[in-house]
């Protein structure tokens, strides 16, 4: 490589680096600093004194916890179903022969980029009418609609790439297509599974606009639209707000790094075949 | 040989049925979670539903009302400014940080991670954060220390304040959050791009711009074209980033189509005029739909 080009290449990924890293850096640093530091902006890059106050605040002063408990409720439960639907789905599409086959890959297609901005209000209406707002129902229910699209799109891609040679031979031995679904290639989609309940979690535990519009009661509040409140409250909790915030993105990055790779692999399939 | 045919269509035909059994689950989800409630939405927007009323038929009242009233046609403007100005921003470091990660030798796999941090991260957590980093309080915020520190300022400015300011802090926090994604795609195509296409360039003596003109971008066309697209239908249809960051204001200056429908129907309770809102996206997200699904559908083919 070029000394010219090497030095271009570093200095670009140096500036790469700051632009990703300084909201989270500003995140992780005003967690630990205490009212006063952030008020009087007295110690602005690193906390000074360094605390654990807003951590602990959080805990016994807000509903962060119930918060927690909503959220992972509803993106366990969710996840489950979308796991459930989309490998079933993504299965038939796949690799059985149906008539409207590919009729039904473009819908799949069509309604993961259906926003949920267009949905909400006639979305309200229907849950209202199943007695299932203001609980967290109302999201097992709703988030599905953006999850399963997604995770069948993925799954597809996912069943599609498997050998057929095991498959047929599982039919050969007399085993019906349930049983080769179940037995053969749901194992060896493992990896797709894993990758798409990831998605469902994370795109489920990040999600706001369903939380904010379907659920007022506060015992049923999740994390995202509990945040708000932090900051819409008497007082600008803004260090407890940050050190929510960490605590919030550590599970999904956690389970990031674990998949970083499929996830990647499994992201860039659709878009750049061809 | 007859035999033989009708064990085959049997078989199909047996195929067929695990199939329909198979995607039942997703198509009850469909009709009843999705399909049902768009029927329902265009069905609003032809009535004056106005919440704790019955709603009344008004054929096109809605649309025409819209179609005049100057807030919606601000809505439309900002919401093409946000749309164009963070996918526009988006492609350009896309391409950037695809470039620069595939001359990364050593961590790159790490590196390609890390970059994609942003993308997983809670909208509604970097909304906050972008907003409070613009902000001139509490503490001054990030942007404000920044300049100040660097004698650039002499007082701090209330960037969420001013209309500029706020449009460009929400378009600033939008492309933070996508560009990741852009370059994490354009890098893969990036590598599908055969080498021996830039060996024979440098033979033949073209320069490094050329080679990036003639060879480099025409070989990320296709993936430009479906990340461009995917985007562009994402961000026109966003909600989370304006609502947090400045709830459409100040004034006006950052409504969006989402933000202004949910403002109309849950801030004046019009639920009729918020569905006809949103519907006016239906044509762009139409044509937007046909064309990836073209390049997509073909893809998997």
């Amino acid at each position: 490589m070029r000394p010219s080009l090497k030095a271009a290449t570093v200095a670009g990924m140096l500036l790469f680096l700051l632009i990703i890293l300084v909201p989270f850096w500003w995140i992780a640093s005003m967690s630990f600093k205490t009212y006063e530091q952030i008020q009087f902006a007295t110690s602005i890059y690193v906390p000074n004194p360094f605390t654990w106050e807003n951590y602990t605040g959080l805990w016994t002063d807000t509903r962060f916890p119930l918060w927690l408990r909503n959220s992972l409720v509803t993106a366990l439960v969710v996840t489950a179903t979308t796991t459930v639907v989309a490998s079933l789905g993504g299965y038939a599409v796949a690799r059985l022969r149906f008539p409207g086959r590919e009729a039904v890959a473009s819908l799949i297609l069509i309604l993961y980029l259906i926003p949920p901005a267009l949905l909400f209000i006639p979305l309200y209406r229907v849950l209202a009418e199943l007695g299932a707002t203001n609980h967290l129902s109302s999201l097992f229910l709703s988030y599905p609609t953006f999850t399963v699209p997604f995770c069948t799109w993925l799954l597809i891609g996912f069943f599609k790439a498997l050998p057929d040679e095991l498959e047929e031979a599982a039919l050969i031995d007399g085993a019906g297509r349930v049983t080769a679904f179940l037995r053969v290639l749901l194992p060896l989609a493992a990896p797709g599974l894993v990758a798409s309940a990831i998605f469902a979690f994370t795109l489920s535990w990040n999600e706001f606009l369903y939380a904010l519009v379907f659920i007022q009661d506060e015992q049923a509040i999740t994390v995202p639209v509990g945040l708000n409140l932090l900051i819409y409250g008497d007082v600008f909790h803004w260090g407890q707000l940050m050190a929510a915030s960490v605590i919030t993105t550590i599970p999904v990055v956690a389970l990031y790094v674990f998949i970083h790779r499929w996830m990647v692999e499994g992201l860039v399939a659709g878009s750049v075949k061809g | 040989m007859r035999p033989r045919a009708s064990v085959w269509r049997r078989a199909r035909i047996r195929e067929a049925g695990t199939a329909l059994l198979f995607l039942l689950p997703l198509f009850v989800l469909v009709v009843a979670l999705i399909v049902y409630p768009v029927y329902r939405a265009a069905w609003l927007s032809l009535t004056d539903k106005l919440v704790g009323y019955p709603e009344r038929f008004v054929g096109l009242q809605n649309y025409a009302y819209l179609a005049q009233d100057d807030t919606f046609h601000a809505v439309i403007r900002n919401s093409v400014v946000f749309t164009v100005g963070s996918v526009g921003l988006k492609v350009v470091t896309g391409v950037l940080m695809a470039l620069v990660l595939n001359n990364v030798v050593r961590g790159r796999n790490f590196l390609r991670g890390l970059f994609l941090l942003p993308w997983i991260t809670s909208t509604v957590i970097i909304a906050l954060t972008w907003r409070w980093m613009f902000d001139a309080f509490p503490g001054r915020g990030f942007f404000n220390s920044v300049l100040l520190d660097l004698g650039l300022m002499r007082r701090p400015i209330a960037f969420m304040a001013t209309p500029e300011g706020a449009m460009m802090a929400v378009i600033v926090a939008n492309w933070w959050r996508g560009f990741p994604f852009f370059g994490v795609s354009f890098l893969a195509g990036l590598q599908s791009i055969p080498r021996e296409l830039y060996e024979a360039a440098s033979v033949d003596g073209a320069s490094t711009w050329r080679r990036f003109w003639h060879i480099t971008l025409p070989g990320l066309k296709h993936v430009m074209i479906v990340t461009t697209l995917l985007s562009f239908i994402l961000t026109i249809n966003d909600f989370n980033i304006v609502y947090v960051m400045t709830r459409g204001g100040p004034g006006t200056a950052t409504q969006i189509f989402a933000t202004y429908s949910y403002q109309v129907a849950f801030g004046q309770l019009r639920w009729g005029r918020g569905v006809t809102i949103c519907l006016f996206v239906v044509p762009i997200l139409v044509i937007g739909i046909i064309l990836i699904s073209r390049y997509l559908l073909r893809d998997r083919k």
